[in-house]
Parts: C-alpha cells; structure tokens; sequence
C-alpha cells in the first residue's frame, strides 16, 4: 500500500532509470557500458507500459502486447550491436570509441 | 481476412523475395547472376503487386483508404506511392552494388538479402495504422541498415561508421520508444486514427494537454529528428555515410531517411494532426538549422562521400520545408515533399553510383583528388556525374530543380496566407539552394579542369552499372522537364493524408 499502489510512483522510477541510461550512454566510453545503457533505457520504457498495463484496466491486454514486443527488439538490437562491436574490436583491438576516430583526423 | 491478406500482399512478396535470395545462394553459392536474377525479378514482382493491390483495395484513384487487420495496416494512395519508391531505392542499389562488392571480395547475396529485408521495414512503415506497428517497422527497416554499414567487416573505416551508426541509432530509437509509451499511456490507444481522435478531442476541450501526453510527444519527436538526420541530431551522419561501402552509402543516404519521411507522414500528419499549429513551430526551427548547417560544413569537405554524406543533412531540411507548408495549410506542401523525396532518391543513388564506379578497384579512396581529370579519363562517367551534381544543386531542367522549385513555392505561398515564419523559411531555403551551388561544382571543376593524377587509369565497368546509370540519369532529366504525369500519382498520394 502507500507509494507501491500509486501509477506515478512507477512512472517517475521508469523516468529516472531512463535518465541514468541516458546519462551512461552519454557518460561512458566503453562501447560495451554504452549498450549496457541502451538496455536500460528500453527496460525502463518496458517497467512504464507494464505499469500502465497494470493500473489501467483497459489497457492490460495492449501493455503486455506492447512489452513483449519492446523485449524481442531490443535482444535483436543487442545482436546486432554485438557482432558489430566484436567486428570493430577486431579491427581496432580496443573498445573504447574515443579511439574510433580515423575518419575524424 | 483474405481480404487482410490481399492488402498485406506486396508486403508478403518482399519478405519472400529476400528469403528466396537466401536460398538460391545456399543452392548455388557464390554465383551473381541467380543472385540478380531472384532479386531483381522479385523486385519487379512486388512493384506490380503493388500497383494491383493499391488499384484493388483501395480503388482507382487512391484517395479511398483500406484498413486491414483490424485498422494495423493501411492501403491508400500513400502506401503505394512510397512502397514502389522503396522498390526504386533497393532495385538501383542492387544494380549499383556488384562491381564494387567484387573489387573487394564481398559477398552479393547476403547484401542484396539484408537490403531486401531493410525494404520491407521501409514498406511497413509506410503502411502503419498504428504506433506498436510503426516501432517493430521501424526497427525493422534501421537493423538491417547497422549490418549493410558493417558489411566490409575488415575494413576499419566501414567498422567504425556502424559502430556509430548503431549506437546513436539506437539511442534514438530508444528515445523515440519513451515517446510511444508515454503517448500510449495517455491516450490510451496505439492506433493511429485512435491518438488523432483523443488529441483532436483534448484540442477541442481547451486547456494544456496531460503532461504525460506533451512528456511523450516531445520524446517521440526527437527520436524522429534523429532518424532523419536534423540538425543538431545529426552527429552520426557523416562517420556514417563517409565509413560505409560506398553502395550502402547510397542506400542509406536514400532509403531509411524517406523511410523516415514516410514516419513522419503517417505519425505527424496522420496521428497528430490536430496538433498541427504546434508542431509547425518545431519543424521550422529544424528546418532552419539543417539546411544551414549542412551546407556551410559541406563546403569545407575535401572528401566527396563525407560531402554528400552533409549535402544529405541539407536536404532534409528543404524536405522539411515543404512539411512546414503544409503544416501551414498548404496541400503543395506536401506534394512537394513526396516530389522531392523521389527526385532526391534518383540524383542521390546516380551521384554515389559515380563515385562506386570511380572506386571499381579497390583502395581507391572518395577524396576529391580521385575525381581530378576525370573528365578526360572517362568522360561518360564524369558527364553523368556533372548531371546529378547539377540536379542536387537544383539547376534547370533537372528533377533537382523542379523539387527545389515545388516545395519552395509552397513555402511561399503559406507565407502570403499569413504564416510570415514560413515565408521568412522559403527564403532561407532559397539562399541555402545558391550556398550549395559551390560545393557541388567544385566536383565538376576537379573533374573537368584539373590534370588526372599518374596513377589513375580508367577503369571497366559492368554493363549493369552503365545501364543503371542510364536509367537514373534519364530519370533525372525527365522528371524535371516532363513532371506532369508523374504530378498526378503525387498528387493523389498527398491527398490521402491530407485531405
């Protein structure tokens, strides 16, 4: 009861986990911590449609939908990312993408 | 629900064709010409299917619109309008592509694969009834494009410039996800007409909008912004297009950014229309900045794809003009934005085929230097690629010039109806237009009047590149000079949408 019945109370967490994903992709150098941050924020979005699922009946259906799609995507986004960072590192043999400036000297 | 079927059809055939490409490499690996004949034919294939179907289903002259699988998917005269453009972009980058794959060992059938399958994103999107739909095509469309940017795996620069492209690109589209959610969950629907109902009703009603609401539309707009490349979302563009092989630079510069245009049709215009009066505001600023900021970098680039990579960038926002008129009342608006983003498409993919050609042998580079003394060197391709800059400059009679002319003109006129802001934007559109000028023929002077560097020869070039060339050239030169006929399909295509 309290705050945990309350629909803003998990829209403002979903918010803030969106912010510290934001902030790390924006923050970090390691092409690893930066995906790491893309899955946070598209948790976060999927932690806000099963709370609105969840509080308002007519939208339970659609926000489980909506959530299950979010999670498919999002493990196809990391595939993808992933091979493209073993591909990179090969080539560079470091993660970092401060050093991926060749095109920019 | 054959009816569903029958509407989702040229959908169906693409995912087919691109899964037919697959199995005839596995059948015969390593051969083109099956990989050319499947690919091309089932191109063919889609675009009449999607003549039918748009005839079909959504009558004669394609102002009826078609809801299928429960209002998901929508036919009308937009869908097909963009759907045979898409087939346009995949169908000359495959003819554009082999000479260059093979220079450097790469594999054609899985590029023509993915780039099929990066189709039917872009035929999705341009069908969607509804937002969930919009996001699965979206991602759809841009996945695909992460791998074609990575296709030369080997390479560091073609690495380096997915690795940008996917991080930003999926930051955007994470971005754009908050956006959706947030919109959903306020309106408490994801179909399109469904979010155009609630907003025009919350319009209506007076007041602010939840602040839910204005949260998620905020968002999803960003998310837009940077899937076309608008100013300041637009840092991945030039890594991008500058690292990957330069046939997928083509593809990219073209198919996700109409494709883009194409989701901005379909959430902006269509969803949220009744707000239309406040999103204008956003659009003329972008505007503004993209234009501006693309041509002025463009004019310090010593590298022809990284330059075309920021003339990109512009172009988006004479595009964006266009969606600004409109916004302010005017229908030409809108023609013109579909007008321009097949003309564009053309020039565009004919430009970087040039410069595919001109890098036939690998490790030949997209400076500048490489174009030196072209035209005495192989003055074909150079007489081509004097054509195609031209109609990027926008140069009479060149379908360059006519798109510059529509979209501007409606610009004007918005700003005569009232809408000063839109008048004050076909200006700087104008003068942006004359900006651009310099930097696309500084090409033709390396190429007509500098001395040909020693090393360079000329090179052979397959009769598919020549003949694709030919066609994109005639192209160019047609719809400018004879764009009548080609008005009407346009027309009817903006009317679907715009009422």
């Amino acid at each position: 009861m309290g705050l945990a019945n309350d629909l803003n109370f998990y829209l403002t967490l979903s918010g803030m986990l969106f912010a510290i994903g934001t902030f790390g992709f924006l923050a970090r150098r390691n092409a690893i911590s930066m995906l790491m941050s893309i899955e946070l924020m598209l948790n976060a979005v999927n932690l806000a449609i099963v709370a609105f699922g969840a509080f308002i009946p007519s939208l339970q259906l659609d926000g489980a939908i909506i959530a299950l799609m979010v999670m498919a995507v999002a493990a196809a986004e990391a595939t993808v990312g992933l091979a493209i960072v073993i591909a990179i590192f090969r080539n560079r043999k470091t993660p970092l993408v401060d050093e991926y400036d060749a095109m920019r000297r | 629900m054959p009816n569903d079927i029958l509407a989702l059809g040229p959908f169906i055939a693409a995912v087919s064709v691109a899964i037919a490409v697959l199995l005839v490499d596995i059948a015969v690996p390593g051969r083109r010409g099956p990989v050319l004949v499947v690919s091309l034919g089932g191109l063919a294939l889609v675009a009449a299917l999607t003549l039918t179907t748009g005839q079909a289903v959504a009558g004669g002259d394609g102002t009826l619109r078609v809801l299928a699988f429960g209002g998901a998917y929508v036919v009308d005269g937009l869908t097909t309008f963009l759907d045979l453009i898409f087939v346009g972009i995949v169908a000359f980058t495959i003819v554009f592509a082999p000479d260059y794959l093979e220079a450097r060992g790469l594999p054609l059938a899985e590029f023509a694969m993915v780039l099929l399958f990066a189709m039917t994103g872009a035929m999705l999107i341009s069908g969607a009834g509804d937002l969930l739909v919009l996001f699965v095509a979206l991602e759809l469309m841009v996945l695909p494009g992460y791998m074609l940017a990575g296709y030369h795996k080997s390479d560091g620069y073609s690495t380096e410039g997915a690795i940008k492209y996917f991080l930003l690109g999926s930051f955007s589209s994470a971005i754009f996800l908050f956006g959706l959610a947030f919109t959903w969950g306020a309106t408490g629907t994801t179909s399109i007409e469904g979010v155009s109902g609630a907003l025009a009703a919350a319009v209506a009603g007076g007041g602010a909008l939840a602040p839910a609401l204005v949260l998620g539309l905020g968002f999803l707009t960003t998310g837009v912004a940077f899937k076309i490349a608008a100013v300041p979302f637009h840092y991945w563009t030039p890594d991008a297009y500058q690292g990957s092989p330069t046939p997928v630079t083509g593809y990219l510069s073209v198919g996700p950014k109409v494709g883009a245009f194409a989701l901005i049709l379909r959430l902006f215009v269509d969803a949220l229309g009744p707000l239309r009066v406040d999103w204008l505001q956003v659009v003329i600023i972008l505007a503004v900045f993209t234009m501006t900021l693309g041509n002025l970098v463009a004019l310090t680039q010593s590298n022809v794809k990284r330059m075309l990579a920021y003339s990109s960038i512009a172009h988006t926002g004479y595009m964006l003009v266009g969606l600004a008129a409109f916004a302010a009342g005017r229908i030409e608006g809108l023609e013109g934005l579909l007008y321009y983003g097949a003309a564009y498409s053309v020039m565009n993919l004919g430009a970087f085929a040039v410069v595919a050609a001109i890098q036939r042998r690998a490790g030949v580079t997209s400076g500048l230097d490489t174009f030196a003394g072209l035209g005495r060197r192989e003055p074909w391709l150079a007489i081509l690629m004097t054509l195609f800059l031209l109609s990027l400059t926008g140069i009479p009679p060149t379908a360059g010039f006519f798109a510059k002319a529509y979209v501007i003109l409606a610009a004007v006129q918005a700003g005569n109806a009232g809408y000063t802001a839109v008048g004050i934007l076909a200006v700087i559109a104008v003068i942006n237009a004359a900006a651009a000028a310099f930097y696309y023929l500084r090409v033709v002077v390396y190429m007509f009047m500098r001395e040909p560097r020693s090393e360079d020869a000329a090179m052979a070039h397959g009769r598919l590149m020549w003949g694709g060339l030919v066609v994109a050239s005639v192209l160019t030169v047609v719809l400018g000079l004879i764009p009548g006929p080609f008005l009407d399909i346009v027309g009817r295509a903006a009317r679907a949408i715009g009422g």
